[in-house]
C-alpha cells in the first residue's frame, strides 16, 4: 500500500515551523508538522459526531482518546492519504508567485524508481497550489552533505566504486556516484524542457562534485543550495566557482536524510508518540507491515513583490509492505 | 515632516474658532480617500526609511560644540548640487526625477522642526527583493557623506538623538538671544525652530491654546555627589518679560527633575522611522495592529537618550519628552480644573503611544480595546453614515479629538475634496507610535503604516539593522499570520517601562505568550478543494485575556523564552528567511544585522544609552554630580562621530558592537 503523508500548509501551523537554535536537528520541521497536522485531524475528528464503530475497538484496547485512524485519513485503491487532503489552491494570478520545490531523494530507495517518483511528487505539488508550472526545483541526492570547514569535502567520496547508493556501518548513506545522478538529471531535465520546471538546482554540492556534474547535464542546474549554519564560512573556491559557472549560492536549513525510517515508523505506529495508522505489538487496529519512504518533497509558494510567504507545506511517500 | 502650503497662519483664538470647520472639513476628506482607495489591492511590499541628524559644529580651539543653526543654507546647497539633481536626489522640492530603469537614485534630504536638524530618505521607495536590504545600510552612509559634503568643515551630521547640552547658554551658532516673541523660552531662541512660518506658529499656537508652556520635565540621575533634593540649577526665577515667565514661580518645576520649557527639547529629538506600503487596506490594519506591541520592546532596545541639557537624566529614552513637548492640552483637559469650556478630560498628549487597534480581525477581542477611549461621536457618525465600519471610524473620530493646531486662512474658504489638506492637518499632528496613512489623493500609492517608536542610532550599520529587521518582522507577521495582541492599556503601560534606566537588562514587558493561531484543519470538500471544517468542532474555548500575555524580558521576547514559551522574534525572522531562496552572500549580511540585535536584547552589547552614559561618567571633567559640561560634550560628540566613522572597528566602543570585521 502506498502511503501519502501532508502536513498542509504549514505557515499557519504554529510551534511546529520554528525551530530553536537548541535543538537544530533540521528534519525538525518536517516530522513536527507532520505530527501538528495529524493531531489536528485527529481532534477534529474527534470532536465530530462518531458514527464509527471503530471508537468502540479503540475504547477496548484502552485508548479512549485516539479515533480510529479511518475517521481522518483517506483510501482510495491501494493508496491511503494521511490525513485526508484536499488541495489549497493559491489565490492570487500565478505570475504573483515564486514557487520553489526540493524533492529529496532518500537513501536506500533504487535510483531506478526516481523517474516515476520525480514525476508524482511534481503532480502532487501543482495540484496543491493549483497551478502547472514551478519555478525553481532542487533535488537533494542522498548521503551528501556539505561541510564549510573543508574545501574537498566531496573529493573522497569519488573513491567508492559502488554505483548505486551503499549503507556503511553506522547506517549513513553513501554518496552515489555522478553517472546515477545524471540519470536522475534527465528526468528532471525532461521536466524543464516541458516548460514544467523553469530552473533546476542541486543541494551540497561542493566545487569537485559541481565540476563533475556539469559537463554531463543537458540542462545545467542555476542554483546550488547549500546548508551553513554560519553562512560567512563557505569556501572561497566554492563562491568563485559558482560565481564563475553562473549558478547562484542559496542557503537552506533541511537535512539531507529528511525522515529516517524509524521516525516515520513512530509518527505513524501505535505507540505513545504515534497516530495508530501502524498496528504495534498486536495493539490497535493499525495497518501491519513494514513501512519504508521512498521521497520526500517540500514546496514553498512565495507572493514575489511583497515577500510573503503564503503556502509551505510537505508531502511524503512511503510503501507499506506485508511484513 | 513634509512642509504643508504656504499661507496666512491664523493666531490661536483665530484657529481655535475654525477649529470644528477643520475637523469636519477633514472627516470630508477623509471620507473621500477612503472612498476611493478602500478597494485598492495588490500593492507591492514598497517601504522606506528616515534618518535624521543633528547638525554640530566644532569650536576646536574653545574644545567646544555647538548646534549649527544653518539648516536652510545646508539645504540650499543641497538643492543647487546638479549632480545630486542629475542623480534624481536633492531635496523634496527640488528633486528632478528624471532617473532611469535601474539607476541608483540619489537620496533626498529634508528640513525638520529644528534649524539644526536635517532629514534624509532614500530616493526611492525600497521593495522587499533581498538586494534592496542590502543597498539600505551603504545608502544611508551616502547620504550622510552627501550631507557632510554640503556642510562646513568644521560641520558634521552627528546621528545623536538630543545634543546633550541644548538649551544651556551659548549651544548654537550663531547664538541668538534667548526669550523670543514665539517660543517665550528661557532657554532657547526661537530661531532655534525651521523659519518656516508652520512651525513657529504651531509652537506657539500649543503654547497658547495650553495656556502656559509646555513643561518638559525630566528625572536627574542621581549621582554619587548630585545634591539631594536637586533643584535644577539653570532655571532662573527672575524673568519678567513674557507672561509665561510666571510659569515656572507657578510650580512648572520640580525637585530632582530637570526642567525644560519649549517645543525644540521634544521636536529637536532624532529617530528612526520605518514606513511600509501594504498590499490592501486590510493587510496595512494587521500590521498597523500587529506592529503595536512591538514599539515599546523597539524603543527600549534602540534606548539613546541619557542626556537633557547638560544633566544626566535618569531615563534613556526621548518618547515622553517629545510627548510633553507638544502637550496642548489645556488645565481642563488635563483634569486640573473642572470641565467647563472644553469638551472631555484628555488622558494623553497628542504625541502617545497608540490607543486603539483598527484590524477587522476575528482575533481581535473586545477586551484588547480601552473602554475609555476618547472620541468625537458626532464626527463617528458622519463616518459611520458615510459606510466606514466601527473599528476604523472610532479611530479617525479619536484622533479628531483634538484642534488643528495650524490652520491657514486662505484654506478655509472652500472644501476640496480632491485634496487631503484638513484631513493632513488633524493626521499629521497626531504623533502616535504607529501611524496609518492613507494613500494621498491623486497618487497610485497604497495604504501605508509607519513604524516610529525607534530611536536614532549613532552608526548607519545600526539603523540598517533595525529597519531591516523590522521590515523582516513584518514579512514574518504576514507569513506566519502572527498575532501579538494584547490590551492596548498594556502596550501604554509598556511605553512608560521602556523610560527605566537600562529597561533593556532590568525591565520586563507585557507581552502576548503564543503568537500562533490554532491551526486550521482543511478537509476534502464536494468541490475537490479544500475547505476549512471550523464548524464540524465546537468553538475554541477562550480564556481569560490575562492568561494570553505575561511579563518578558527584553531579550525573552527578541530571542525567545525556553521549552515551549514565546518563540522570540528572532528565531521567528530566521525562520521565516529559512523559508526564502536567499543567497549566501546576504544571509551572511542579514546575519550581521540579526546578531547586533540579538546580543543588543541579551546585553551583551550596549545600547547607546548605556554606551553614553558610561562615557561620561567615565570621563576624567565628570564631578559625578549627574553635570554634562562643555568639555564633556565635546569629546562625546567627537566619540560619537569616530564610532559612526568606525563602527567599533577600530576598538573603540566595542562594548555597543563586539569585535567588528
Amino acid at each position: 500500500m502506498k502511503l501519502i503523508l501532508s502536513t498542509s500548509n504549514i505557515m499557519s501551523g504554529g510551534p511546529s515551523v520554528i525551530r530553536r537554535p537548541t535543538f537544530e536537528k533540521s528534519n525538525t520541521e518536517l516530522t513536527s508538522s507532520l505530527r501538528a497536522n495529524f493531531a489536528a485531524n485527529q481532534s477534529s475528528s474527534s470532536n465530530a459526531p462518531t458514527h464509527h464503530s471503530h471508537s468502540l475497538d479503540s475504547t477496548l484496547n484502552g485508548d479512549c482518546t485516539r479515533p480510529s485512524f479511518r475517521d481522518w485519513t483517506a483510501q482510495e485503491g491501494d493508496t491511503l492519504q494521511i490525513p485526508a487532503h484536499a488541495p489549497s489552491p493559491l489565490t492570487e494570478p500565478r505570475e504573483a508567485y515564486d514557487i520553489t520545490v526540493k524533492l529529496f531523494y532518500l537513501p536506500n530507495i533504487p535510483a531506478n524508481r526516481r523517474c516515476i517518483q520525480t514525476r508524482e511528487a511534481i503532480d502532487l505539488v501543482l495540484r496543491e497550489l493549483g497551478t502547472t508550472s514551478i519555478d525553481l526545483l532542487i533535488v537533494s541526492f542522498p548521503g551528501i552533505s556539505f561541510d564549510a570547514d573543508d574545501e574537498d569535502s566531496d573529493s573522497e567520496f569519488e573513491q567508492s566504486p559502488s554505483s548505486g547508493p551503499a549503507s556503511t556501518e553506522d547506517g549513513e548513506t553513501a554518496p552515489e556516484d555522478i553517472e546515477t545522478m545524471i540519470t536522475s538529471w534527465r528526468t528532471l531535465e525532461g521536466l524543464h524542457e516541458q516548460k514544467i520546471i523553469a530552473k533546476l538546482g542541486v543541494a551540497e554540492f561542493g566545487c569537485q562534485r559541481l565540476s563533475k556534474f556539469l559537463p554531463k547535464t543537458r540542462v545545467r542546474p542555476s542554483v546550488d543550495q547549500i546548508n551553513v549554519r554560519d553562512c560567512c564560512v563557505v569556501p572561497k573556491p566554492l563562491i568563485l566557482y559558482a560565481k564563475k559557472e553562473g549558478i547562484e549560492l542559496l542557503t537552506h536549513n533541511d537535512c539531507t536524510n529528511v525522515l529516517p525510517r524509524g521516525t516515520l515508523r513512530e509518527i505513524l505506529g501505535a505507540g505513545e508518540k504515534g497516530v495508530g495508522v501502524l498496528s504495534g505489538e498486536g495493539r490497535g487496529e493499525g495497518l501491519k507491515g513494514d513501512v519504508e519512504p521512498q521521497w520526500v518533497v517540500k514546496y514553498t509558494a512565495v507572493v514575489k513583490d511583497r515577500g510573503v510567504v503564503e503556502s509551505k507545506g510537505y508531502f511524503a511517500v512511503a510503501e507499506l509492505r506485508e511484513a | 515632516m513634509g512642509l504643508l502650503a504656504i499661507g496666512t497662519p491664523l493666531e490661536w483664538p483665530e484657529a481655535k474658532k475654525v477649529a470644528s470647520h477643520v475637523r469636519s472639513w477633514g472627516i470630508e476628506q477623509l471620507l473621500a480617500i477612503w472612498r476611493n482607495a478602500k478597494g485598492k489591492e495588490r500593492d507591492a511590499l514598497l517601504w522606506g526609511d528616515e534618518v535624521e541628524y543633528l547638525v554640530v559644529c566644532y569650536d576646536e580651539k574653545k574644545h567646544k560644540v555647538r548646534l549649527s543653526l544653518r539648516q536652510a543654507d545646508i539645504l540650499a546647497a543641497l538643492a543647487t548640487d546638479e549632480k545630486l539633481l542629475h542623480q534624481g536626489g536633492g531635496i523634496a522640492d527640488a528633486q528632478a526625477g528624471t532617473v532611469r530603469g535601474n539607476e541608483t537614485i540619489a537620496p533626498v534630504f529634508h528640513p525638520e522642526f529644528g534649524r539644526f536638524m536635517l532629514e534624509a530618505t532614500p530616493g526611492k521607495p525600497w521593495g522587499i527583493g533581498f538586494k534592496d536590504l542590502l543597498d539600505v545600510e551603504p545608502n544611508m552612509k551616502w547620504r550622510r557623506t552627501i550631507a557632510k559634503d554640503h556642510m562646513e568643515k568644521e560641520e558634521y551630521p552627528i546621528t545623536l538623538t538630543t545634543f546633550p547640552r541644548l538649551g544651556t547658554p551659548d549651544c548654537t551658532t550663531p547664538s541668538y538671544p534667548v526669550s523670543g516673541p514665539k517660543l517665550r523660552s528661557q532657554f532657547v531662541p526661537d530661531e532655534i525652530a525651521n523659519p518656516h512660518i508652520r512651525f513657529p506658529t504651531l509652537a506657539a499656537n500649543i503654547r497658547a491654546r495650553r495656556g502656559r508652556k509646555v513643561q518638559v520635565n525630566v528625572p536627574v540621575f542621581r549621582d554619587e555627589n548630585t545634591p539631594w533634593p536637586w533643584r535644577d540649577p539653570s532655571v532662573n526665577y527672575d524673568l519678567h518679560q513674557w507672561p509665561e515667565d510666571d510659569d515656572v514661580r507657578n510650580g512648572a518645576v520640580t525637585d530632582n527633575y530637570i526642567h525644560m520649557d519649549a517645543m525644540a527639547f521634544g521636536m529637536g529629538s532624532c529617530c528612526l522611522q520605518i514606513t511600509f506600503q501594504a498590499k490592501n487596506i486590510e493587510e496595512g490594519r494587521k500590521m498597523y495592529d500587529q506592529l503595536s506591541p512591538l514599539g515599546p520592546i523597539l524603543l527600549a532596545l534602540t534606548a539613546a537618550t541619557p542626556i537633557y541639557k547638560g544633566f544626566l537624566a535618569d531615563t534613556d529614552v526621548r518618547w515622553n519628552q517629545i510627548s510633553r513637548a507638544v502637550d496642548d492640552r489645556t488645565p481642563e483637559e488635563l483634569g486640573e480644573k473642572p470641565l467647563k469650556n472644553d469638551r472631555w478630560r484628555l488622558p494623553k498628549s497628542r504625541y502617545a503611544s497608540n490607543s486603539t487597534y483598527i484590524s477587522q480581525d476575528p482575533r481581535l477581542r473586545r477586551e484588547y480595546l480601552d473602554p475609555s477611549l476618547v472620541i468625537d461621536t458626532d464626527l463617528k457618525q458622519r463616518l459611520l453614515d458615510g459606510g466606514m465600519d466601527d473599528l476604523l471610524a472610532t479611530h479617525f473620530a479619536h484622533l479628531f479629538i483634538r484642534d488643528p493646531i495650524v490652520v491657514f486662512a486662505e484654506d478655509l474658504q472652500e472644501l476640496d475634496l480632491s485634496k487631503a489638506d484638513h484631513f493632513e492637518n488633524l493626521q499629521s499632528t497626531n504623533w502616535q507610535h504607529m501611524r496609518f496613512k492613507p494613500p494621498p489623493p491623486g497618487s497610485d500609492m497604497g495604504w501605508r503604516v509607519e513604524f516610529r517608536p525607534m530611536e536614532i542610532q549613532i552608526t548607519d550599520f545600526e539603523n540598517a539593522a533595525f529597519s531591516i529587521f523590522i521590515v523582516l518582522i513584518t514579512r514574518a507577521i504576514l507569513s506566519y499570520d502572527l498575532n501579538f495582541y494584547i490590551p492596548i492599556t498594556k502596550v501604554a503601560e509598556n511605553m512608560e517601562t521602556a523610560h527605566v534606566r537600562d529597561a533593556v537588562s532590568t525591565q520586563k514587558f507585557y507581552f502576548r505568550k503564543n503568537p500562533f493561531s490554532e491551526r486550521p484543519v482543511s478537509r476534502p470538500s464536494a468541490s475537490g478543494t479544500a475547505s476549512p471544517v471550523a464548524n464540524s468542532r465546537p468553538p475554541t474555548p477562550v480564556g481569560p485575556v490575562e492568561d494570553e500575555f505575561e511579563l518578558m524580558t527584553v531579550n525573552e521576547i527578541i530571542n525567545g523564552q525556553a521549552g515551549s514559551g514565546f518563540p522570540g522574534l528572532i528565531p521567528l525572522v530566521e525562520s521565516y528567511l529559512n523559508s526564502m531562496n536567499v543567497d549566501v552572500e546576504t544571509r551572511c549580511e542579514l546575519a550581521r544585522y540579526l546578531d547586533l540585535i540579538r546580543k543588543r536584547a541579551d546585553g551583551t552589547f550596549w545600547t547607546a544609552a548605556k554606551w553614553i552614559r558610561h562615557f561620561v561618567q567615565t570621563h576624567e571633567k565628570y564631578g559625578k554630580d549627574s553635570v554634562v559640561g562643555e568639555d564633556i560634550e565635546y569629546d562625546l560628540v567627537k566619540a560619537a562621530e569616530r564610532v559612526t566613522e568606525f563602527e567599533g572597528r577600530d576598538g573603540f566602543a566595542a562594548e555597543m558592537f563586539g569585535r567588528r570585521r
